[in-house]
């Protein structure tokens, strides 16, 4: 029991990683760090989808992979992440290095 | 990390240039429109909605179309991608497009988070369909912490729940189906979908809700219309008819704010699995669990979790048989065994006091140690990656794990969920597991199951998966979903809840009066059949 309740500590996430939304206001754009550890962090590196950090994919590989999904990855439409979001997301990503964390499968 | 994923990337990488022009094929030139529709009706009726929501929010081409045509169901003749999309940020927004909706006769198909994975997403039970796209209404209305409520909008994730409640401090827990992070309670629950924790049953714990009806009415339901809503969020019923009900597997309005009951985080959280070595315990578990399920000693949803069903959420289907036909049970128990899993893994979790939670496990070995079940903890498990799994579900916790599913047989992800009801009985078990076996193993694909205990009920949930990249099994996956379907019905085995390909042939199952009532509410409150026809077999 105590160590699980370590564990949800450790997944708690960091102030850069807030949303800041409050009551009765739409989601404000994320970070792309945010739109990673919120959608696609869950899948890649999560024995769901490859590794996509520190592969320096192209960008418009990134974006058109969001949009048009493949397989088993799903499709994210411009109101699940907004054009602005995958933009930075895909930029980010592609420059991202590797987490270690991350694991294959 | 192992050869074998090293080997997957290079084959993804190289599979760049493909990506272009696959989820567009759908909508093809001569796309199918909507009975009485014209071209130009289509193309008149998204004008004006371009009007209401700006250029940026409205798609009709297959090019801007692609990320709502993506579905893991089978469509082989596809008829059910959408014509176009259109996403509204306010409740006056989807007014304006009901409007235009009944001048042009265009149907619309709304979804809230649109993530209904198996079950069809974004894709429409009859053909040109508009899909009406509220994941930008994302509002977060209010969060009572006394009452422990929360009054949302339809885009708001279970992700942003968790966030907001995380942000302020607030110590409720959230329950999420398997899929938590990009799906929501809003869309999940107007399909009466399910969770883990004692908030399971997510229509349970709904609570009021704002329905746009299709002639541009706002209906609150419950107390919401009284003249001082102050109970809206804390009880359901109201007065007169209940309505709530009606609005949901249905196509009678458009619902944009939903309340719903969240759990106060317990003292104490204790996760457990009860293992059983051989496919024929499914009876004895659930004799087991249903007593203790209806007393309350069990309060969670419970899964039991078929080895099949575990392995296919981690590991490809190569590394258990090489042989084509289904894969056997032996095959399965010797590679559960090597990874720690029974054919059966029931999944069960306590929260309450220290006492509580000592008491209630006393009486859970005893009744699993009269039936041989392993009753296994968190420390006993350490890091078992589906322990892991179902303990996190148990919390509401967030995860999309489980979506490797759609990777057991090739890449092509193909999922189809088949959810037949029974009474939750163990004499009720072993005819399904044989005939669901006999008719997958028909068309070449594997008994991949579970069944979830609610109370009184089992819900068989079998994943049809399939390798959606290979037109003949697209085809063979769809045969054999609708042979499951009838062949489960003759036996009274009946689904609670369908994707877009087989909606008709669910509704038939359930008699023609059922059916001509349904159509005649259709008829009063949505005279012009412009939302969402073929929803549930509602035209
Ligand atoms: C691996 C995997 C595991 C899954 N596990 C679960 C699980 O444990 N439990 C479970 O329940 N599901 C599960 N699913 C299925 C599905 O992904 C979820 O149920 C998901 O919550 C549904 O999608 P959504 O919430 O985005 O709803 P949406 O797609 O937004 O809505 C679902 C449907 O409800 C209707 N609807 C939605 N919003 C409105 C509205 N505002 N007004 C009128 N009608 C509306 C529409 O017909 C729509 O198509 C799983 C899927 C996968 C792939
Ligand atoms: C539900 C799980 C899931 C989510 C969420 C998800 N992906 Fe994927 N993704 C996959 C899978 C599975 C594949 C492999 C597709 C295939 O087999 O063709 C993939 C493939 C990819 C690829 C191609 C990788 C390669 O090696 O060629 C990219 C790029 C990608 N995803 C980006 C993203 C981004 C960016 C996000 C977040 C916005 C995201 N994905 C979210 C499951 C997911």
């Amino acid at each position: 029991m105590r160590r699980w309740m370590l564990m949800a500590l450790a997944l708690a996430a960091p102030a850069s990683a807030q949303t800041g939304q409050s009551l009765g206001q739409t989601l404000a754009q994320r970070s792309p760090a945010k739109t990673y550890a919120s959608i696609c962090a869950y899948c890649h590196g999560h024995n769901v989808g490859p590794i996509i950090l520190g592969r320096k994919l192209p960008v418009e590989y990134i974006q058109a992979m969001v949009r048009a999904g493949r397989n088993g990855m799903p499709a994210m439409r411009p109101t699940e992440i907004s054009p602005a979001e995958l933009d930075a997301l895909a930029v980010w990503i592609s420059k991202a290095p590797k987490d270690t964390k991350e694991h294959g499968q | 990390m192992s050869g074998a994923t090293i080997d997957r990337r290079g084959l993804l990488g190289a599979g760049v240039a493909a990506t272009i022009g696959i989820a567009g094929q759908a909508m093809a030139q001569g796309a199918v429109l909507a009975p009485g529709v014209s071209k130009a009706d289509l193309a008149a009726a998204l004008k004006a909605m371009r009007a209401v929501v700006g250029d940026a929010w409205v798609a009709g081409d297959a090019e801007s179309l692609r990320p709502w045509s993506k579905s893991y169901t089978p469509d082989p003749t596809g008829r059910h991608a959408p014509v176009g999309a259109v996403a509204p940020d306010n409740v006056e927004q989807v007014q304006a497009i009901l409007k235009i909706a009944n001048q042009y006769r265009q149907p619309l198909w709304p979804v809230s988070t649109g993530k209904n994975m198996g079950y069809g997403s974004t894709t429409t039970a009859a053909p040109g369909q508009i899909i009406l796209d509220l994941k930008r209404m994302n509002r977060i209305l209010s969060v009572d912490t006394e009452l422990c409520t929360a009054l949302v909008e339809p885009g708001v994730t279970y992700q942003q729940m968790r966030d907001y409640l995380d942000e302020h401090n607030i110590p409720l827990w959230i329950d999420v189906p398997t899929v938590g992070p990009i799906v929501g309670p809003v869309g999940n629950t107007l399909d009466r979908g399910v969770g883990y924790t004692p908030y399971g049953e997510h229509f349970m714990v709904q609570c009021g809700m704002e329905v746009v009806m299709a002639n541009g009415d706002i209906l609150k339901t419950g107390m919401g219309s009284t003249k001082n809503p102050s109970a809206w969020q804390a009880f359901k019923w109201g007065y007169g008819p209940y309505l709530d009900g009606i609005f949901t597997q249905s196509n009678f309005g458009v619902v944009t704010k939903m309340g719903l009951w969240l759990m106060p985080a317990p003292p104490v959280y204790k996760p457990l699995v009860v293992r059983h070595k051989k496919m024929e315990d499914v009876a004895r578990i659930t004799d087991a669990m249903r007593p203790l399920r209806i007393a309350g000693i069990v309060p969670n949803v419970v899964l039991m979790m078929g080895a099949a069903y575990q392995l296919a959420m981690f590991h490809r289907r190569g590394e258990v048989t090489t042989k084509p036909a289904q894969v056997s049970d032996e095959e399965i128990a010797q590679f559960a065994a090597q990874h720690d899993l029974g054919m059966w893994n029931t999944y069960i979790a306590l929260y309450g006091t220290p006492a509580q939670v000592a008491e209630s496990e006393r009486i859970i070995r005893g009744a699993f140690a009269a039936i041989d079940g392993d009753v296994m903890t968190q420390e006993q498990m350490k890091d078992n990656p589906w322990f892991h799994h179902h303990a996190t579900l148990m919390r509401g916790g967030l995860s999309l794990e489980e979506v490797g599913l759609a990777r057991w047989k090739g890449a092509g992800g193909g999922l189809a969920w088949f959810a037949p009801v029974a009474p939750a009985k163990g004499s009720e078990t072993q005819g399904q597991i044989d005939l669901a076996k006999q008719i997958l193993a028909r068309h070449g694909f594997d008994y991949t199951a579970a069944f979830a205990v609610g109370m009184r009920e089992l819900h068989h949930i079998i994943a049809l998966l399939y390798d959606k990249s290979d037109p003949a099994e697209e085809k063979r996956a769809d045969d054999c979903y609708r042979e499951l379907v009838t062949g489960f019905g003759d036996r009274g085995w009946c689904s609670y809840r369908t994707g877009v390909h087989a909606m008709d042939l669910v509704a038939a199952q359930y008699g023609d009066t059922n059916r001509a009532v349904n159509a005649a509410i259709k008829q009063a409150l949505d005279p012009n059949h412009i939302l969402a026809p073929g929803k549930s077999g509602i035209a």
